[in-house]
């Protein structure tokens, strides 16, 4: 930007060609690019100002705070039932998932002993939104890089989910269905049969998406060696979920602190293998949460062995109060490890509600990445890290 | 865990005066000197048996005098966490407290500090781009201090016009002003009685 381009010109005159002029006076110059609010592939309105240089991207600034609605600030003026949703409003892909850390840090700090019946019910609908989070980023992972159909598959299976999950909680996508002591409605045999058929359509199902979408050449060419992020770069940003463990490293919180039922299930932690191209690249991470739907289905299904019948909520008090002190809880969540910090002091309401979001986190990682990738590469990058901006903005 | 950091500090870095504090429900910390924080980060870091490699999120707390920032450190590598507090004296509404930037050390500590200076007006000294991330650049005043007021206008808009402010909400809380002093209402807004209700749930549960 220093130089203008005639400066340039007269400075080259007597040296250069006159058909090496004009190509000589493209390089001068950054351009700048606005990439959203409203973009389609930017999932949201995130807007990302990118300098290029021709189509490389030279420096890229994330600006957000377009859907920030402060409910940290909400929260705080409502009672601990109150503020279950506003997290739902968070992460709107994987409601259930930010209720779920939420009511546990409120539960540990109540001590409430939560029923067995709504802890497997918990762990199957976690599970289950898993899947149906991961199936978006599926659907619209396949968009941004330019194939339709995959999406439409993708909502099909997600819509069995999320009818499900109507009839449990009378939400589809907002669901306040995890309540302080447990759940709030219990589910009957047919609804638990129903999901047991879901889980083995489900596995023959992604084995098929799999083929289609993971195993083509064009994909492959899309994303494989692009957006490297290695384990390095995801610790010094703090990245967690399908995004560390692209990298390679194995850290689940589902395993690291064992919450709910998770100890006594079994499954396995997955982990990229750079199998199409460098450890750490968009395949990768897209690999990762395709096996992971696996691994859900795995869990819900032991789950679905091992439910009893009975109550579904346990004892708590009409009115909330948590003892002075405060409490940091994460959970594992589709898109990495939710935090909550709550402080409390004494009253009914909450005195202080600070989420610490993976999204926000790994939204810090595009200025590192960008430099160097194409314009298209950017696009494909950002879809992979698979961000949800209610939950960046909160 | 605790108590070993916070010994270790303080035969390394006595200006510290680390102190842990175990709780016994919800998450301990480790107090510390604001003044050393950067050199205490720096050790906690670098040091073998702690090895905190990750940086999991910056959290701020407004209280009456002070302003705590709460660090959440963590080591992926041996899966262990330790919150590592400091208190900032406030002076002013407005005015910002400050400490040192962590970004040389935590790369995440960028997005993460931003956000505390842009909600709770903390200025991180030595960081490279310290600017509002959720709110607009040119906002008023630190949404999550407990004294912030909303400012009437924004670029000439009124912020929350009374016609759009849903109409039933507004009169219940006209009504609860005239009841009660809003900041002492410490529970639901509903019922007479602060205490009686309170204990008839109890009973009730």
């Amino acid at each position: 930007m220093s130089s203008s381009p005639k400066h340039i010109k007269d400075e080259n005159e007597d040296t250069l060609t006159p058909a090496a002029r004009p190509r000589e006076a493209m390089k001068s110059e950054l351009l700048t690019l606005n990439m959203g609010p409203q973009h389609p592939a930017t999932h949201g309105v995130l807007r990302v100002e990118i300098k290029t240089d021709s189509e490389v991207v030279a420096e890229a600034t994330p600006y957000l705070g377009y859907l920030h609605r402060c409910m940290e600030k909400h929260s705080e003026n409502v009672d601990y039932r109150g503020v279950i949703p506003f997290v739902d409003r968070m992460d709107y892909l994987a409601a259930i998932n930010m209720e779920w850390g939420y009511v546990l840090a409120v539960e540990k700090m109540l001590g409430v002993e939560v029923p067995k019946r709504a802890e497997y019910l918990r762990v199957i609908v976690g599970e289950l939104q898993r899947v149906a989070s991961h199936l978006m980023f599926f659907g619209t992972y396949a968009i941004d890089l330019g194939a339709f159909s995959p999406f439409l598959y993708a909502f099909q299976d997600r819509e069995q989910i999320l009818r499900l999950f109507e009839e449990l909680s009378g939400a589809r996508l907002l669901y306040n269905y995890f309540w302080i002591g447990g759940v709030w409605n219990d589910a009957t045999d047919s609804q638990l049969k129903r999901i047991e058929e879901f889980c083995d359509t489900m596995d023959e199902n992604l084995k098929k998406y799999h083929s289609l979408v993971g195993e083509n050449s064009i994909f492959i060419g899309r994303t494989a060696n692009v957006g490297i992020m290695d384990t390095q770069m995801c610790l010094d940003f703090g990245a967690t979920g399908p995004v560390l463990r692209g990298s390679g490293f194995a850290r689940d919180l589902r395993k690291a602190k064992p919450y709910s039922l998770y100890s006594e299930l079994d499954f396995d932690i997955i982990t990229g293998t750079g199998a199409k191209g460098t450890l750490g690249d968009c395949w990768d991470r897209y690999d990762v949460r395709m096996r992971e739907m696996h691994e859900s289905l795995k869990i819900i299904r032991q789950c679905l062995a091992g439910i009893e019948a009975g109550p579904v909520m346990g004892k708590v008090k009409k009115i909330i109060k948590l003892p002075e002190g405060e409490i940091f809880m994460s959970t594992e969540c589709p898109r990495g490890e939710l935090g909550y910090h709550i402080v409390s002091d004494g009253a009914a309401k909450p005195y202080r509600v600070k989420v610490k979001s993976s999204c926000f986190t790994h939204v810090g990682m595009l200025p590192e990445v960008a430099p160097g990738l194409l314009i298209a590469d950017f696009v494909a990058t950002i879809g992979s890290i698979d961000i949800v901006l209610g939950e960046v903005d909160r | 865990m605790l108590k070993e950091i916070a010994d270790f500090l303080n035969q390394k870095i006595p200006a510290a005066k680390a102190q842990a504090v175990e709780v016994e429900v919800g998450t301990g910390h480790v107090k510390i000197e604001a003044s050393e924080w950067l050199s205490v980060a720096k050790l906690l870091k670098n040091t073998q048996p702690f090895d905190m490699n990750v940086l999991e999120v910056v959290s701020g707390v407004d209280f009456k005098d002070r302003i705590e920032v709460n660090y959440m450190l963590a080591s992926f590598t041996q899966n262990t966490e330790a919150m590592i507090k400091i208190s900032l004296p406030k002076t002013g509404a407005l005015d910002l407290v400050e400490v040192d930037s962590v970004c040389a050390l935590w790369k995440a500590a960028n997005f993460q500090e931003r956000e505390c200076f842009d909600m709770l007006g903390v200025s991180f000294r030595g960081h490279p781009d310290l600017r509002r991330i959720l709110c607009p650049e040119d906002w008023e005043g630190f949404p999550l201090r407990k004294d912030y007021q909303v400012q009437e206008t924004y670029q000439g808009m009124t912020v929350n016009p009374i016609e759009k402010v849903n109409q039933r909400d507004h009169h219940f809380y006209k009504e609860i002003q005239a009841k009660y002093d809003v900041k002492q209402v410490s529970f639901s807004w509903k019922g007479d009685s602060e205490g009686g209700d309170d204990e008839a749930a109890d009973a009730e549960a």
